[in-house]
């Protein structure tokens, strides 16, 4: 009886939290303008889909952004998790004073904001200011400190015995890491993983700054260009679509890894 | 082996890669901020020169800075309120895991794949003046509603915080999932057997041993607020007026108008208000959670 009650709580609290908003989005993203305008949670009088998305797919630009997003998360979360990986097998079995400084840094890059306008002039410096290499390495640099954190506390957590094992019988430093250190962190690695993805992928504020040039927009500035613009802005039918577009890939992936996903969240040991 | 006394040998060097890069492009920025930010620097002249506390100063008289804290603050509690409370409250409901949870947890869960610019578009339908909560409101409520959520002042600042609140609370609630899961079912069951009732056990025996999760989600919270950006301007764009002209948003546009020097002191003030709220926080938090 309770946990039919709770149910009932349960869904009309996700009515208007979740379905409503969900469904005003797809629901008007397929209307006419004029219909899209009266923002009802009706059905479309006219099916208008096709012309909507084909608008979003060519004036919203979205296969630009779509390639740039992908060109700049997938090496940039691969470089974090492998980097920072390798950094936190040695930050949990060094005692050096200097790598625990540079562990607290590391750390410490996860609380505290990042400083932009100092991170332009330091890419201005290096010649990369407004380039994919720019906002790529600003990314890693920034998103290091997560990785690390997750993953120093797994190591320590881990015996040494396998380890030593494998160096007495022969293996050397990158073989150890390789064959022993990486498959047993990749459950810590997995929580790592999907918060990149859902951090990097959704990034507006680093590129709103770093990335410069109509070939370089990523899916957020798209999103964003195409929802600002005064020929379009203002239209909800295609603000929907490039909406859905746009969430489309990070969603496709929680449908077919969901499971994985919550479980990744609530025992990756987010708690600190 | 010495391994455990002089840790493992030439393991040090793996650390290299990634401490350059967050030195390069983490802890080289941050600390320039701290110069920067009382610096005379714009995209006007070519020479940068010492300002003392001026970009501070004229920020203040600009009515920027003060107004920016002011709202940014709140925002942020607004933000950490709601997050938490809902996540607090969904993490009960959902503590078990079976089929039914399972199926609402993902459903409440995937605002946060999206991106806030997202969020806040679809939002700003929802709560527009012809949009279907005031529809909603209008068929439970006399007369015909249609008021603009975003378009005053002190309602927009409070909208565009409850949605950044909306986009992140899933993940709130696996945070407080999991803290739920690793406290000893023994307890509670013990609570129950002494005659506490379901209200009387969260209060008394879950929450004070679900501290290290409260304090995990308040902190990232709050320092993730006092950072926004996204939220406002899919909606407001800072407005109406500068009614959710937050630290971030008058620094883009300070930024924008090549006043670099004074969108680095508002860089700063955002650090130190990071600084200074997180570190007291985490140590009072820190005090309230007991050993299991």
């Amino acid at each position: 009886m309770a946990a039919a009650r709770r149910y009932v709580l349960l869904s009309l609290f996700a009515i208007p939290w979740i379905v409503l908003p969900l469904w005003l989005l797809v629901v008007n993203s397929v209307k006419t303008e004029g219909d899209a305008s009266l923002l009802s949670i009706g059905l479309p009088a006219h099916f208008n889909g096709g012309a909507n998305y084909a608008t979003v797919l060519h004036q919203g630009r979205y296969l630009v952004g779509l390639g740039n997003s992908l060109l700049m998360a997938v090496p940039s979360i691969v470089i974090v998790l492998l980097l920072g990986s390798m950094a936190a097998w040695a930050y949990a079995r060094s005692p050096r004073r200097s790598l625990r400084v540079t562990y607290y840094v590391s750390v410490l890059s996860v609380v505290l904001p990042p400083a932009i306008i100092p991170t332009v002039y330091t890419l201005t410096q290096l010649g990369l200011n407004g380039s994919r290499a720019g906002y790529l390495l600003t990314i890693v640099g920034t998103r290091l400190g997560m990785v690390i954190f997750l993953c120093t506390g797994f190591v320590r957590s881990l015996p040494t015995d396998w380890e030593e094992a494998a160096q007495l019988d022969g293996a050397g430093r990158w073989q150890v890491y390789r064959r022993i250190v990486l498959p047993l962190l990749s459950p810590a690695l997995f929580t790592g993983a999907v918060l990149l993805v859902i951090n990097v992928w959704n990034d507006f504020f680093f590129a709103l700054f770093l990335l410069q040039g109509p070939g370089r927009v990523t899916l957020p500035l798209t999103l964003y260009q195409f929802a600002s613009s005064s020929a379009y802005g203002l239209r909800w039918n295609l603000v929907f679509a490039h909406v859905i577009l746009t969430s489309l890939p990070l969603l496709v992936a929680y449908v077919i890894l969901q499971r994985r996903v919550l479980a990744g969240l609530t025992e990756g040991g987010t708690t600190g | 082996m010495a391994i455990t006394r002089r840790g493992r040998p030439g393991v040090a060097v793996f650390a290299l890669p990634s401490a350059v890069l967050v030195l390069l492009f983490f802890l080289v920025p941050f600390l320039a901020n701290a110069v920067f930010a009382f610096v005379r620097w714009t995209g006007y002249t070519d020479t940068l020169s010492w300002a003392g506390l001026s970009n501070f100063t004229l920020l203040g008289r600009l009515g920027i800075l003060g107004h920016a804290i002011r709202i940014t603050v709140i925002y942020a509690v607004i933000t950490m309120a709601v997050q938490n409370g809902v996540g607090l409250a969904l993490a009960t409901a959902l503590e078990r895991t079976n089929r039914v949870n399972t199926v609402f947890r993902s459903i409440f869960f995937v605002p946060v794949l999206m991106s806030p610019l997202a969020a806040g578009y679809i939002w700003s339908a929802v709560l527009s003046p012809d949009g279907p909560a005031n529809d909603f409101l209008s068929a439970v409520l006399p007369g015909s509603i249609h008021y603009a959520y975003l378009g005053h002042g002190v309602s927009a600042l409070v909208t565009v915080a409850c949605i950044d609140a909306w986009k992140w609370s899933g993940l709130a609630t696996l945070v407080y999932i999991a803290g739920l899961n690793r406290i000893p079912a023994q307890l509670t069951e013990a609570a129950r057997i002494d005659g506490a009732g379901p209200w009387r056990r969260f209060w008394s025996v879950k929450f004070p041993l679900l501290a290290p999760a409260v304090t995990f989600n308040v902190v990232i919270t709050l320092v993730g607020a006092f950072s926004a950006l996204d939220a406002v301007f899919a909606t407001t764009g800072g407005g109406p007026g500068d009614a959710t002209t937050l630290l971030n948003v008058a620094l883009y546009l300070q930024y924008g108008q090549s006043y670099f020097g004074q969108a680095s002191a508002l860089g700063l003030v955002v650090t130190l208000l990071v600084v200074l709220t997180a570190v007291p926080l985490i140590t009072w938090l820190r005090r309230r959670e007991v050993p299991m």
